[in-house]
């Protein structure tokens, strides 16, 4: 069940705060280990960069059992620690999301409902898992709210070339296209906002949609977009995460596209009328080195596509028209150094995927799960282009895959619009 | 903003502006036990069938205990489900079930009159004359009042009064003799017709149907239709549904435009009307090849408040009425769509939408292109969607209310009952039969009618400017082309139809929109960029287009 952020916690809060300008809102779930690093970083952060700002640190934890809260407390100091209760579905903690968070959703609505109590203008939702808390990022977060008058902020983290890359094969490119706006990780999950962004968002119908507890984060970001806030992008450095339990790509893959596809749904209004994207503006300096990752194995990559096409052919066929069946077999069939993924192609894929989600031609899990040997291939192709470019040469080559996706969208609204049966 | 998925319209007090909504009776729709008949139970198992289809609302025919001489219009029990249908629970779970897949349900609401087996009626006749509960009806002593209303079914009732012997009075009929009409002089029938209102929103219903609104009042001198105190009668009802909350209202008034206009109110009555003489003229226009019995009845359509709404079909549970055309226009209609008399009934023609038209899929698709792009809610009649056929041969409208042809096994389908036990027969002429039209074959058939249905139904809720934008007709030379401009806010649609079984060439003064670029909507395909010179298109026989038009990407 969703919380109201009502609890005694809050309310005793409220009654005694003062308005502050600023709060920094943690959600955690069983982060004794990082929280107090975390929130001592947000202290310095504060004083640091908003000293004559009134602030408050608020704290949405979801049940920890690992001393999380009492952690938090003891590193909170004079800044004033203002706790909020949720429930995480159980759904949620039985299938914990990609982002390891249990009840995410419910998390953020009630700090946001916390918030619109308290009252701030500028908030920031900061990972309690984070290995890498420094002043900085509290002000990147929060300037280009409390300076600038920006209503959001989306977290742009140094991540390495391999990291990531169903952001960067799928998710950005996607985002660009269908919304206009060249977030590069619209679902990273830290983000500062506005008084009126976080009233904004309360008044949507997402919280409680299916699939909330994974994507809310995106759905945010895209709420932000679409509703004609100003966005911008805010430089956090390397983002170092307590590494949970980790879920298999499959599943990843199911959880994030699952939720822009979902998203896509809900705002078909928006992104058939978007004709361009537009430059997002990035706040903070991008200075830090590239971090380190494990180079993907292109080996295991190119057969784990190859045996996907023997073995889900037959299901792709209901999503994916002739042509493409008949290109993904020339891959396939591909010796291992002319294994390349056509741009175009890729991008084709993703959509007659989004449609197939869209129009239920299968169980929705199904589908997306069926997905990942293609995306496998994908990545056998990506890897081995971008693995000893440049820094620019990566930009540009994730560049082409965006313009593909631009490229394809007129592609992607016709069969949207009026969809062709492929099988019977 | 076009939102063009509902999002958000949950809690759209104007949701029946970007409704499509679904006409069916539930015995007609799908016998989950083998009685014979269609059931609550049964409808919720299609529920699934009617949301990939793209309903969002379903209308149900009357399901009321009725002793069934009209169809179940003569309700014997407002509050309750006739057994055959099943029970109040299951009413109930089907109403969830509905709402769980963002399908809305309205049912009938019948003010004017009741059987004459309800409670009402048979304590009414028995009760002392002027007491309360006699006074729920219209009591005569002779035959001679109200004399200026006409006679509804003349072809049927000699009157309007018909004598009862229990009561030793005649009591007023506007239908059926023996349906008498209420009383709504009497106070407490408008409040008995408001507890029926509240004990089916208690179970969820979110509108109401209202049949026969024009003739709730009686007054000595008029034709008794339409009365200042009727709309009184309706403004009550619309008041008592807003203490609700929620709540929509569909008048059923078989009437010219400007005679319906009034029960609109100024927004404070009816939430939507019929448009009962456009759908004739439609079909008039396509078989005249010649737009204006359209475009004529349209500048004829008054504006109406902007909360509320006209409602489109081109076929329903009735004939084809033709009430609202002239002598000469109900000829010619005869003379085209009825030669064979027997699909005559009253003033109308009693035939479904695919006899109608020949079988010819190209028309069928162009009637539902002009029924999804005109100013209003699309009302569809079941079975229609895959191009169901009729039987002329069943009395009166029976034969458009034939059993749903779900698969090419025994009964279409329908149910597992003995074919004789039937409520109604199956279709099974070679060209319409439930072997050769059913859902399950158009269902594998990715060409069929019912997947072009589901096509035109979703490109129809991408784009709220066909249930809520304006609309203005196109002036070109050739009249065998209708062409008109819907428009809401920044977004313009162009639509473009051949009403002639022959291709034709037509241009357009879009000079207004020099510079934009026509897209056409159901392929996203570019057409060239309009200019200050006319546009020039062709259209292939009964050829629609639907265009937006957007600005050149800069």
């Amino acid at each position: 069940m969703a919380s109201t952020g009502l609890n005694s916690s809050v309310r005793a809060a409220d009654a005694s705060a003062a308005r502050a300008d600023i709060a920094i809102a943690l959600a955690s779930y069983n982060h004794a280990r990082t929280i107090g690093p975390v929130v001592r970083a947000v202290r310095d952060g504060l004083a640091t960069h908003f000293g004559s700002s009134a602030a408050q640190i608020v704290l949405a934890d979801g049940g920890s059992t690992d001393g999380t809260r009492e952690a938090a407390r003891a590193a909170t100091g004079a800044t004033e620690l203002v706790e909020v209760g949720y429930s995480a579905p159980i759904a949620s903690l039985t299938t914990v999301p990609y982002h390891g968070f249990p009840g995410r959703a419910n998390a953020l609505r009630a700090i946001l409902e916390t918030i619109r109590r308290l009252s701030v203008r500028a908030v920031a939702l900061v990972d309690a898992g984070i290995e890498t808390a420094d002043s900085t990022r509290i002000a990147n977060l929060v300037a280009p709210i409390l300076t600038d008058q920006f209503d959001y902020a989306s977290s742009y983290y140094v991540r390495h070339r391999f990291d990531g890359l169903i952001t960067k094969g799928i998710v950005a490119p996607l985002f660009r296209t269908l919304y206009g706006a060249t977030l590069r990780q619209p679902a990273a999950g830290e983000f500062g906002c506005s008084a009126r962004m976080a009233d904004h968002f309360l008044q949507q119908d997402v919280w409680d949609r299916e699939g909330a507890q994974a994507g809310i984060d995106l759905w945010l970001a895209s709420e932000a977009v679409c509703g004609g806030f100003r966005v911008c992008e805010a430089a956090l450095g390397v983002r170092g995460m307590v590494h949970h339990e980790t879920t298999d790509l499959s599943t990843t893959l199911a959880q994030v596209v699952g939720s822009v596809f979902a998203d896509m749904e809900h705002r078909v209004g928006v992104w058939q009328r978007v004709r361009q994207a537009v430059t997002v503006p990035l706040f903070g300096a991008d200075e830090r080195p590239e971090p380190e990752a494990a180079v993907p194995n292109v080996e295991r990559l190119t057969e784990s596509f190859r045996l996907g096409y023997r073995e889900l052919r037959e299901i792709w066929t209901w999503v994916l028209p002739p042509k493409t069946i008949i290109a993904l077999r020339r891959l396939a069939e591909a010796p291992s150094d002319r294994f390349r993924f056509d741009d175009l192609l890729w991008a084709s894929i993703v959509y007659d995927f989004a449609l197939g989600y869209s129009l239920r031609l299968m169980p929705r899990d199904h589908l997306l799960r069926s997905l990942t040997p293609i995306y496998s291939g994908w990545m056998a192709s990506i890897v081995p282009q971008i693995q000893d470019a440049t820094e620019a040469q990566v930009d540009a080559r994730l560049e082409q895959v965006c313009a593909a996706f631009d490229a394809e969208k007129r592609y992607l609204i016709s069969r949207w619009r009026w969809p062709e049966r492929l099988r019977r | 903003m076009d939102d063009m998925t509902g999002r958000g319209r949950e809690k759209d007090p104007l949701w029946f502006k970007d409704a499509i909504v679904y006409e069916l009776p539930v015995r007609a729709f799908f016998d989950s036990n083998g009685d014979g008949v269609g059931d609550f139970p049964g409808l919720t198992e299609k529920l699934d069938y009617l949301a990939d289809l793209g309903v969002t609302c379903v209308w149900l025919l009357p399901f009321f205990p009725s002793p069934l001489r009209d169809d179940g219009y003569d309700i014997a029990d407002h509050r309750n489900i006739h057994p055959s249908c099943g029970t109040l629970s299951d009413f109930k779970a089907f109403v969830r079930a509905a709402h769980e897949r963002q399908i809305r349900v309205v049912i009938e609401l019948v003010l004017n009159h009741t059987s004459d087996q309800h409670g009402w009626f048979q304590r009414a006749r028995s009760a002392a004359p002027h007491s309360a509960e006699r006074e729920y009806y219209v009591w005569s002593e002779t035959e001679q009042r109200y004399a200026d209303a006409r006679i509804l079914f003349l072809d049927i009732e000699r009157s309007n009064w018909a004598w009862d012997p229990v009561a030793q009075a005649y009591y007023w009929h506007r239908f059926f003799h023996h349906q008498p009409d209420l009383n709504y002089d009497n106070p407490q029938v408008l409040q008995e017709m408001l507890q029926v209102i509240d004990s089916w929103m208690d179970a969820g219903v979110d509108g109401f149907r209202l049949d026969a609104v024009p003739y709730l009042i009686e007054r000595e001198g008029t034709t008794c239709e339409n009365l200042p105190e009727t709309h009184g009668v309706l403004k009550a009802i619309r008041r008592h549904i807003e203490t609700r909350g929620r709540g929509m209202l569909l008048a059923e008034a078989n009437q010219w435009p400007a005679d319906v206009r009034p029960y609109f109110g100024d927004g404070d009555e009816c939430h939507m009307a019929f448009h009962f003489p456009l759908m004739p003229r439609i079909f008039m226009a396509l078989h005249l090849e010649d737009r204006s019995p359209i475009t004529e009845i349209m500048e004829r359509t008054p504006d109406i408040p902007v909360t509320c709404q006209w409602a489109l079909f081109l076929r329903n549970h009735d004939e084809l009425t033709l009430e609202m055309v002239t002598d000469e226009e109900r000829d010619y209609m005869h003379l085209a769509y009825s030669t064979d008399p027997r699909a005559r009934l009253h003033l109308g023609i009693r035939r479904r939408l695919a006899p109608l038209v020949g079988n010819s899929r190209p028309r069928i698709e162009l009637l539902n292109a002009l029924l999804f792009s005109f100013p209003g809610t699309p009302i569809l009649y079941y079975g229609d969607e895959i191009g169901m056929g009729d039987n002329v041969y069943l009395g009166d409208r029976a034969g458009v209310r034939t059993p749903m042809q779900w698969t090419g096994d025994r009964n279409a389908g329908f149910s597992r009952a003995d074919p004789e036990r039937l409520y109604s027969p199956v279709i099974m002429d070679p060209v319409y039969g439930f072997q050769a039209v059913n859902v399950e074959s158009q269902e594998d058939d990715s060409a069929s009618l019912l997947h072009w249905m589901k096509n035109i139904i979703r490109l129809r809720k991408f784009f709220s400017v066909f249930g809520r934008g304006s609309i203005d007709f196109l002036q070109p030379a050739n009249c065998k082309v209708l062409a008109y401009l819907r428009r809401i806010e920044d977004d313009v649609i162009l639509c473009v139809a051949n009403l002639s079984r022959t291709v034709q060439p037509v241009e357009l003064d879009l000079s207004a929109f020099a510079g934009l670029t026509p897209v056409e909507m159901l392929g996203y395909t570019e057409f060239p960029i309009i200019g200050a010179a006319p546009y020039f298109l062709t259209l292939g026989p009964y050829g629609f287009y639907w265009f937006e038009l957007q600005r050149s990407r800069g």
